[in-house]
């Protein structure tokens, strides 16, 4: 009869594998190149933005502060001469010269003010300076019949309002309770951020955790000393702290250096009093888009997500024999688990349609779906229970999968492994 | 009384889908002893020893180390050098070999240590921090080797040792193994090169379609299986005799098989009375490669 005693030591080693595979990527070159281009690369451009900036507002403010010398028309009689003439502008009655004066070269502006700008469209004719010098010709235009018409409004409130943006606070209500609108998003969305980065950045790696040992023929003698479940649990468990280690170097700098480069290019970061003042949401709002049960689901759903694809990628790691064989397959789970994102629009138009509820329900597609379903509250009660036993479920069986692929997979060196020969070697 | 065995196989069968690699094999290993494990290519030898040490699960039987079911985190005193082998190749010697000793139970620090003190022993101490791809065959090889004995194990499990090994650390590796032998381990050996098995095994057991053919010491085998032969060189004709068959006669060499009542004495004075010059005379057992050749000749024919 065959021994089916349950082996003692189920983690015995964990920690060796855990610091081996945590020291040996930390000391790769490769890993602190790949690592720090990301964050560099985004430092540069974000270096180089920001110095464009600075350079295009220098610029736009240099060309405001020279006055453009023009002429104009104006049969509204809205045109106040003496704002013009700060301006400016010098009035004619000779369109045409003053057109073609411009047409010439001869001249930089023509404006030719209609007699209802109401309703009528104002006529600026404008000497082309190129794309290096930006000219804002119609602002021009623009700016001196709003303040010649400011000048005819006594009332200095109903001015206010015709120049002025007026301020608005904005409250939608559901289920008898304010609604948390877009900021609701954000934090469960995060987890599907989160998830993204987390395929993107150890994907690769997720495979290698059974490829590695197959391409250097080390199965066998990895696993005398091992039990298969506790190797795979620890170059999991170091793969988590890599990528942690990674997250940190991609976070730090962007959370620190662009400040820096602002101050030593001299550049200013916009304050909030600079933008219009529904722009940025208030404390207030912000607390009250804090869903406890959307985020709790969110983080489940990606806690989930993630043990399915790596035990899915351990499983394809085990079968195939060369890391250049499995980075095939891997290319095809990714594009099925982003596949969602190209459904986007049919997620959020119709998320209870067929569409919503195949891919929400289909186990490659599930994790995203439901992350884009919870982040935007149409995710029912029902479903979401539905797709985290479907998600855990699938998890457990790709995992418990892999193991059991890896234990014979691995040493089926140098042929792709025959699955049907490791489900055949059974036990009475 | 017999010793508790190390190694018990009891009943042990492996099948894989409809095909039977392993019928119902049973023998063991005793403490201390060299016990050689043979056969011809995919008899079963490797199947078994996977079965033996959980890489496979067996179909039935029962297959225990140390009167327990193989288990890391029990048995860190046995080490397998299997047939397909191979390391970390982007990691450095130093960070391998001190990895494998972890995995065997010693500190860190001894791990080093130890490896360090074997690098010495076979000239690659300045290569310790060198990256395995970057060394040569040779080198990855004697590597490999301090993987395998560090710790200094208890039960050696080699799956053809010397298989893809040049001379030097072929020699190398024998010493090892005699060495871990006088200290009192116990080695298991799969291999095809009868001149080892003669050399270092006690006992073994020869596989042939997943059952035990052959199981014994190896004189018990050899007179089993192989007989009595005479070996010699001479100059004339050999003549006809009831009492050997000639197994080969080549070159002025030849080897006879004795028949069971024949004496060796008396096959000489027939030579002799039949003119025939003798050069050389050995009467002994036959050799293990001709015990293997008699077992596995009709196999090893149809694989060729």
């Amino acid at each position: 009869m065959a021994d089916t005693t349950r082996r003692p030591g189920a983690w015995h080693n964990l920690g060796t594998v855990i610091a081996f595979e945590v020291r040996r990527t930390l000391k790769r070159r490769s890993f602190w190149a790949m690592t720090l281009a990301v964050p560099a690369l985004m430092l540069a451009i974000s270096a180089l933005v920001i110095f464009s900036n600075g350079s295009a507002m220098k610029s736009v403010d240099a060309s405001q502060r020279q006055q453009v010398p023009f002429t104009y028309t104006d049969a509204s009689g809205l045109i106040d001469p003496t704002i013009a003439a700060k301006s400016g502008g010098t009035p004619t009655s000779d369109a045409d010269a003053a057109r073609a004066a411009v047409v010439a070269g001869k001249a930089d502006l023509f404006i030719a003010y209609p007699a209802d700008p109401t309703k009528q469209t104002i006529e600026v004719a404008g000497r082309d300076k190129g794309i290096a010098q930006p000219t804002d010709y119609a602002g021009i235009a623009r700016s001196v019949l709003l303040a010649s018409a400011k000048e005819k409004v006594s009332d200095a409130k109903l001015a206010g309002v015709l120049t002025g943006t007026p301020r608005v606070h904005e409250l939608t209500y559901a289920d008898g309770r304010v609604a948390p609108g877009v900021a609701s998003v954000i934090l469960p969305g995060a987890f599907l951020v989160l998830f993204y980065l987390a395929i993107i950045m150890l994907g690769n790696q997720m495979l290698n955790i059974t490829v590695e040992e197959k391409e250097n023929r080390v199965t066998e003698m990895i696993l005398t000393t091992i039990q298969p479940t506790t190797l795979i649990l620890g170059k999991l468990l170091a793969l988590v702290a890599v990528g942690l280690v990674q997250t940190l170097v991609l976070i730090g700098p962007m959370l620190v250096l662009p400040g820096l480069i602002m101050t030593l290019l001299g550049a200013n970061l916009p304050s909030s009093a600079d933008l219009p003042p529904d722009a940025l949401p208030s404390m207030a709002d912000l607390a009250s888009a804090i869903n406890p049960p959307a985020i709790a689901v969110g983080a489940l759903l990606f806690l989930g997500a993630f043990l399915m694809f790596t035990g899915l990628l351990v499983s394809i790691g085990a079968i195939m024999p060369t890391a250049k064989d499995a980075g095939s397959a891997f290319g095809t789970i990714v594009i099925a688990l982003f596949l969602p994102f190209y459904a986007m629009g049919i997620l959020m138009a119709d998320p209870h349609g067929v569409a919503s509820q195949v891919l929400t329900f289909f186990p490659l597609t599930s994790p995203v779906t439901a992350m884009v379903r919870n982040a935007t509250g149409t995710l029912y009660p029902w479903e979401t229970a539905v797709t985290l036993v479907l998600i855990y479920g699938f998890a457990a069986l790709f995992l418990a999968l892999g193991v059991r692929l890896f234990r014979t997979g691995s040493i089926s060196y140098n042929a792709k492994l025959d699955i049907r020969k490791v489900f055949s070697s059974r036990r009475c | 009384m017999q010793p508790t065995p190390v190694i018990e196989v009891d009943d042990f069968t492996m099948t894989f889908g409809d095909k039977t690699v392993i019928d119902g094999l049973t023998f063991d290993v005793r403490p201390g002893e060299t016990f050689g494990l043979l056969g011809s290519n995919g008899s079963g030898k490797t199947t078994t020893i996977r079965a033996l040490l959980g890489i496979y699960t067996p179909t039935a039987g029962r297959l225990l180390v140390q009167g327990r079911p193989y288990d890391p985190a029990v048995h860190g005193g046995l080490s397998y050098l299997p047939e397909e082998r191979g390391l970390y190749k982007k990691e450095t010697v130093i960070d391998v070999m001190t990895y494998f000793g972890q995995l065997k139970g010693l500190p860190r620090a001894q791990a080093s240590a130890w490896s360090l003190h074997f690098l010495e022993r076979v000239d690659l101490a300045s290569h310790a921090r060198t990256r395995l791809d970057k060394l040569s065959g040779g080198q990855q090889q004697k590597v490999q080797l301090g993987v395998t004995v560090m710790a200094n194990p208890e039960i050696l499990i080699l799956d053809e040792p010397t298989k893809g090994f040049d001379p030097v650390n072929r020699r190398l590796l024998l010493d090892i193994i005699e060495d871990h032998q006088r200290a009192g381990a116990t080695v298991v050996m799969v291999t095809h090169q009868m001149e080892e098995v003669e050399r270092l095994c006690d006992r073994v057991l020869l596989l042939k379609d997943g059952r035990a053919e052959a199981y014994g010491t190896v004189t018990e085998v050899q007179e089993h299986y192989g007989g009595r032969m005479i070996r010699l060189t001479y100059a004339g004709v050999l003549p006809t005799s009831s009492a050997y068959v000639i197994e080969t006669n080549e070159k002025n060499y030849a080897e006879l098989s004795l028949t069971s009542d024949a004496d060796a004495q008396v096959v000489l004075r027939q030579l002799l009375d039949a003119g025939v010059t003798v050069r050389s005379f050995e009467a002994g057992l036959a050799s293990m490669e001709e015990v293997f050749l008699r077992i596995y000749g009709a196999d090893a024919a149809k694989e060729a």
